[in-house]
Parts: structure tokens; sequence; C-alpha cells
């Protein structure tokens, strides 16, 4: 609840010189109010009322600011005033009362509202029915007027299913065809694999025949090179037992022959006492033969003296000769 | 045509000799929606020889290699649709191969759409079964190894057939040449893969190793890596086309000594004589044909060892049963394999 020092009242609008009803107030939408600046005011000019282009305008706004000057000279002099105050007295506004009284015209107002029901609607505008004008006129179709369904429509009917049956025609024939291709590629294949696997067989086969062959050509070979072996091999035995059989008693008489085996007594005998023997007697035989070695030095000397000695003789005795 | 206009799915087909070319013009359209419809309309006309003539020389597959790396998948599934059925035909399969498509379409293999990747597995497969196309695709065989390893060590349901299909282009790439195959260590993989639940992708497995132990390398390793005991297993499947083509590895491994060795240890002989000996009727001897021809060369194979001729002299009767067979096939090997297990040495 508010309490105001003044109750809220619109704003009056003074269209009407003559109220219509001098107790009911004329007040307008304030929203819809020329007076009332709208919108943002920042940097909003300041347009004069006063601002026109056209000077004959201009004149005219100027002649009527003059004659409402001189109308006003003329009210404020018809006016009656108050006499003008006395020299050395001055006129004060003095105010008698002790309450203020606002003098102003209240005007009794009361209000009513009406309100309609919820949302009645608008019933629906019945339909305009222009008045008739005319000619009433009927007809009537028959039965066999108008096309017979059953036989028009028998050549749709043809195109339709000989296409669809023609398209599925082609496509079992297609089917068919790929189908005996398969066939004859399978069998083909099959045939195919057969013949491989044959073959491959055969190839094997071969291959473990020639194997076999050669492994027993192989083994004939070595068999055979194993008989020669053992033959030169018996051979040289043969030999080296007939070398060996006569080299026994060889041997021993080729030692025999060399003297490997001596009587030892007799061998000692020639080997130790003969050579000392013939060894003492040659010393002996030397010893002679040194001794008459030295005789006969000996008397080689002697007689080579004698022999000087005597020619010595004999020369001298010569000598004595002679003289 | 009318099925055009009554079926929101394809686009509208013009008439007579523009009918390719317009839908061609249409596929430049941004819209994806548009092109899909396109696609499905040209998938419908392309069954019929004489507009797949026009597209193939009208040199509008290049178009196709733009399409095939677009960014809605639908997109690319259909092209790859189109693909297909182009390589139904021989001018088709030229075409493509003389065309650059093939790199997208090595790598549309790794598309994270899956029927993207299952049709592009698709037309790699059609185009496998060509020996052209085949050797085309030999560069591209470690690759394809190496997206089988990972869907065997992922094993879902709905790349079964994503499997089968890389499988059958693997087979048919070896058919031509196994060496690139074997190097990429084809066949430990594919032992794994013969363990697979569904039949068709066993059957498949059979096939490619079959194809990888022609070579003696090949053989070598799948006596190596212990295959034959899973391949003695999958004798025993109910299904006749993995039967026929375990029986043919079988047949190819046992060339080789080893082969044959670890066979009659684990005592593949009484297994092949049984399939033999079943009774057939006349419609049940054409479909087990194959089967019989390969259970008895790999018996001849067997009885090349002294052991096996033992034991197969044993079933002689019954290899004389199947000398005397109508047809011309089956007799040729009954005959062959009477001869090899009555050798003396």
């Amino acid at each position: 609840m508010y309490t105001y020092s003044s109750h809220p009242k619109p704003v009056e609008i003074r269209k009407y010189r003559d109220l219509p009803d001098p107790s009911q107030l004329q007040y307008g939408n304030i929203m819809y109010d020329r007076r009332v600046v709208r919108g943002n005011l920042n940097g909003q000019q300041v347009i004069s009322k006063n601002n026109h282009s056209d000077p004959g305008m201009q004149q005219r706004q100027q002649a009527y600011r003059r004659r409402a000057i001189a109308r006003k000279q003329a009210k404020d002099q018809l006016k009656t005033k108050t006499p003008e105050a006395i020299q050395g007295r001055q006129h004060v506004d003095v105010q008698t009362d002790s309450f203020l009284e606002e003098l102003s015209n209240i005007i009794q107002v009361s209000e009513m509202d009406c309100q309609t029901d919820d949302f009645l609607d608008k019933p629906s505008t019945p339909l305009f029915v222009p008045a008739k004008s005319g000619v009433d006129v009927e007809t009537q179709i028959e039965e066999g007027d108008l096309f017979d369904f059953d036989l028009e429509v028998q050549p749709v009917l043809e195109v339709l299913v000989g296409k669809t049956i023609e398209q599925s025609l082609l496509e079992v024939m297609e089917e068919e065809e790929l189908a005996c291709l398969r066939t004859q590629q399978r069998v083909f294949q099959e045939l195919r694999n057969n013949e491989l696997a044959e073959v491959q067989r055969l190839e094997e086969q071969e291959r473990r025949y020639r194997e076999e062959k050669e492994r027993r050509v192989a083994q004939q070979k070595e068999v055979l090179k194993k008989e020669e072996e053992t033959a030169e091999k018996i051979a040289a035995r043969v030999f080296s037992h007939q070398y060996l059989a006569g080299l026994l008693p060889a041997v021993f008489t080729a030692l025999r022959n060399h003297g490997y085996f001596y009587d030892p007594v007799e061998k000692d005998i020639s080997v130790n006492f003969l050579p000392w023997l013939i060894a003492e007697v040659n010393n002996q035989l030397d010893k002679r033969y040194a001794a008459r070695e030295v005789l006969d030095n000996i008397i080689y000397e002697v007689t080579q003296k004698r022999l000087l000695e005597f020619t010595h003789l004999m020369s001298g005795q010569n000598s004595c000769c002679d003289s | 045509m009318t099925t055009a206009v009554m079926d929101p799915n394809r686009a509208p087909v013009a008439f007579g000799r523009r009918a390719v070319p317009q839908l061609f013009e249409q596929l430049q359209v941004q819209d994806p929606a548009h092109k899909v419809r396109a696609l499905t309309s040209l998938c419908d006309l392309v069954h019929e020889p004489e507009r797949l003539y026009q597209t193939v020389t009208g040199g509008f597959l290049k178009q196709l290699q733009v399409l095939l790396q677009d960014e809605d998948a639908a997109v690319r599934s259909k092209t790859c649709e189109l693909l297909q059925l182009v390589m139904n035909h021989s001018i088709g399969r030229s075409a493509l191969l003389a065309s650059s498509l093939l790199t997208p379409l090595s790598d549309l293999m790794d598309d994270p759409s899956a029927s993207c990747r299952t049709n592009a597995h698709r037309v790699l497969s059609s185009l496998a079964q060509q020996p052209a196309g085949a050797e085309a695709l030999l560069s591209l065989v470690h690759k394809l190894m190496l997206k089988l390893c990972q869907l065997e060590k992922v094993r879902q349901e709905k790349q079964e057939e994503e499997q089968e299909l890389l499988l059958s282009t693997l087979t048919s790439c070896s058919r031509l040449d196994p060496l690139p195959a074997l190097a990429s260590d084809g066949v430990r993989v594919l032992g794994q893969t013969l363990t697979h639940t569904s039949p068709s992708i066993r059957r498949e497995a059979a096939a490619a190793l079959m194809a990888l132990s022609v070579p003696a390398d090949g053989k070598q390793q799948v006596c190596d890596q212990g295959i034959l005991s899973n391949l003695l297993v999958l004798l025993h499947d109910r299904n006749l086309d993995v039967q026929t083509n375990t029986a043919g590895v079988i047949m190819n491994t046992v060339i080789i000594r080893p082969g044959k060795y670890l066979c009659l240890e684990l005592g593949v002989i009484p297994v092949l004589l049984e399939l033999l000996s079943e009774e057939e009727d006349e419609e049940q001897k054409k479909r087990r044909k194959t089967l019989v021809i390969y259970c008895l060369r790999a018996l001849t194979a067997l009885s090349e060892a002294p052991e096996g001729r033992v034991i197969l002299s044993t079933a002689l009767p019954l290899l004389e049963r199947r000398r005397n067979e109508q047809d011309e096939d089956v007799r040729r090997a009954a005959r062959t394999a009477i001869k090899v297990v009555t050798w003396k040495p």
C-alpha cells in the first residue's frame, strides 16, 4: 500500500478548447505523447523548433514573434495591477493564514470497468450463399456411355506385364547362361585337376624310378669297385706271401755268407790273438831289422872311415913317395 | 517405360538409344538419392546385351570410377552391382580390365559398409574367373590374404558371404599362379579357415587349398603344418562339395613322399575306400563323379608306396567294380589305380 503526498495523475492534454465534459479529464497515453522524447538521449542534438530554412517561413515567424510581443505589451497595459508603491514604501507579499491551502479544482472521479468473458469465440460466419440465379441443368452418365474399363485397360496391362516379363526373361536367360558357363568351367576345372594330379603322380613316379635306378646303378658300381679292390688285395697278398716265404732262408743264407754266424773262439783267436801274434812277430822282426840296419850302418861307417883313412894313407904314402 | 513412373526407386528411362547416355548424365547430379535411382534403372537395363555394349563402348565406365569413391554408401554399393552385371559378358570384363577401375575396387574392400564390401568382392570374384582377370588380380593376392586373416580373427555371421567370395577369388587366382598366395602364408590361414562353421566357406577354403597344393612347395607346407588331420575330419563332412574338394587336396598332397607316409599313418585309406564303396543311384552318380575320381587318384598315389600297395591289394575287387562303370573318366582312373596296385618291382 502506497501513500502519496499527491496522488499520481495522468498528464492532461488540452487538445480541445471546450472540454466535452468539464468534470472529466482528457488524458492521453504518455507513451504516444509527442512531447516526450523517446530513445537514447546520448548525442541527441537539440533541434530548435524554430529552425526553418525557408526564408518566407522565417519572416513569417519573425512577424508572429513581433505581433506576439506587441500583443503581450498591449495585454500588459490593459491588465490592472496594483498601484506602485509610494516613495519610501515597499510592497510585500504576506500570507495571512497560518496554514497553506492549495486551491485547486479537484474533480471527482469514479472508475468503472468492464471485462468480457474468457475467450468467447466469435462464431463462424455463415456461408455466404448468393441468391440463386441461372437455370438448373442436370446430367447422368449411363453404363455404357464412357469407355469400357476392361477393354481400355488391356493394352496398358499388356505393356506393363510384357515389359516386366521381358526384363525377367532376360535376367533368367542370363542367369541360365551364367550357370551353364559355370558348370562348364567347373567340369573343366575338375578334369584339369584330375589330369594335373595324374601328371604330377606320374612325374613323381618317374622321379622315383629314376632315382631308384640311379641308386641301383651306383650300388652296382660300388660293388664292382669293391670286387676289384678285393681282387687286387688278394693278388697282393699272394705275392707278398710268396715273396716272404723265400725270404727267411735267403736271409739266413746271406747272413751266413756274410759271416754273421761265427764260432766265437775261432773268431776270438782270429781277431784278437793272431793279430797280436803277428804284431809281436813283426815287432821282433822289426827289431832284428833295426838291429841289422844298425849293424849295416855301423859297418858302412866303419868301412867308409877305413876307406877314408886308407885313402889318406895312400895319398900320404904317395906324396911321401913322390917327394 | 511405364515401370519407371510407377516405381519410385527407379529413374525414368529415355527411349531407345538415349536410355543409357541419359541415365549417365543423370549420374552427374550431386543428389545421392537421385544417383541411386539412376543406378537402379541402369542395373535393369544392362541385362540386355545391346545396352551393355552401348555402356561399354560409350566409355561411360570412367564415370563409374568417380562414383566408386562417392561419399554415400548406397551409391557405391549400387555401382558395384552395376559393375557385376557388366562383368557377366566378356566384353564387359575386357573393358573393366582395360580401364583403371581395379584400384578403387580394391580400396572398396576396406569400405565401412558391408553391402559395399560384399558387392566389391562379387565383382572381383567374377573377374577372377577369367584368366586375364586372374592375372590382373595376382598383384592383389597379398592384400586379399591379409583381409582373409582379418576376417578369420573376427568370425561374424554377416561377413560369411564376403569371406566366401574372397576365398573364391583367391582360388581362381591361385589356379593361375599359386606362388603369390603361397608366399603370403596362405596354407596356414586356409588351414584355420577349414574349421569354419559354414559349409560354403569350408568348401571354398578346401578348393583354395587344392589350388595351392599343386606346386611342390605347397604340398610340403600342407604336410608340415599338420593340416592333414583337419582334412581327414572334413572327409566325413556331410556336404558333398566339401568332401570333393578335400579329396582333391589329399590327392595333390599324397604325391610327395612325406604326404604319402603321413596319410598312411593317419589312416586315410579306409576313409577313401569307404567313400568309393558307397552305393549310388543314377543322379547321385553324376554328382559324386568328381569325388570318385579324386579318391581313385589319391589311392593311386598312395599305392606307389609299398605299404599302401599291401593295404590296397585287399581292396582290389572294389576297384574292379569301378573299372566297369560307364563313365569314361572314372574307368580310366580305376584302370590306372589297379595297374599301380598290382605293380611288382
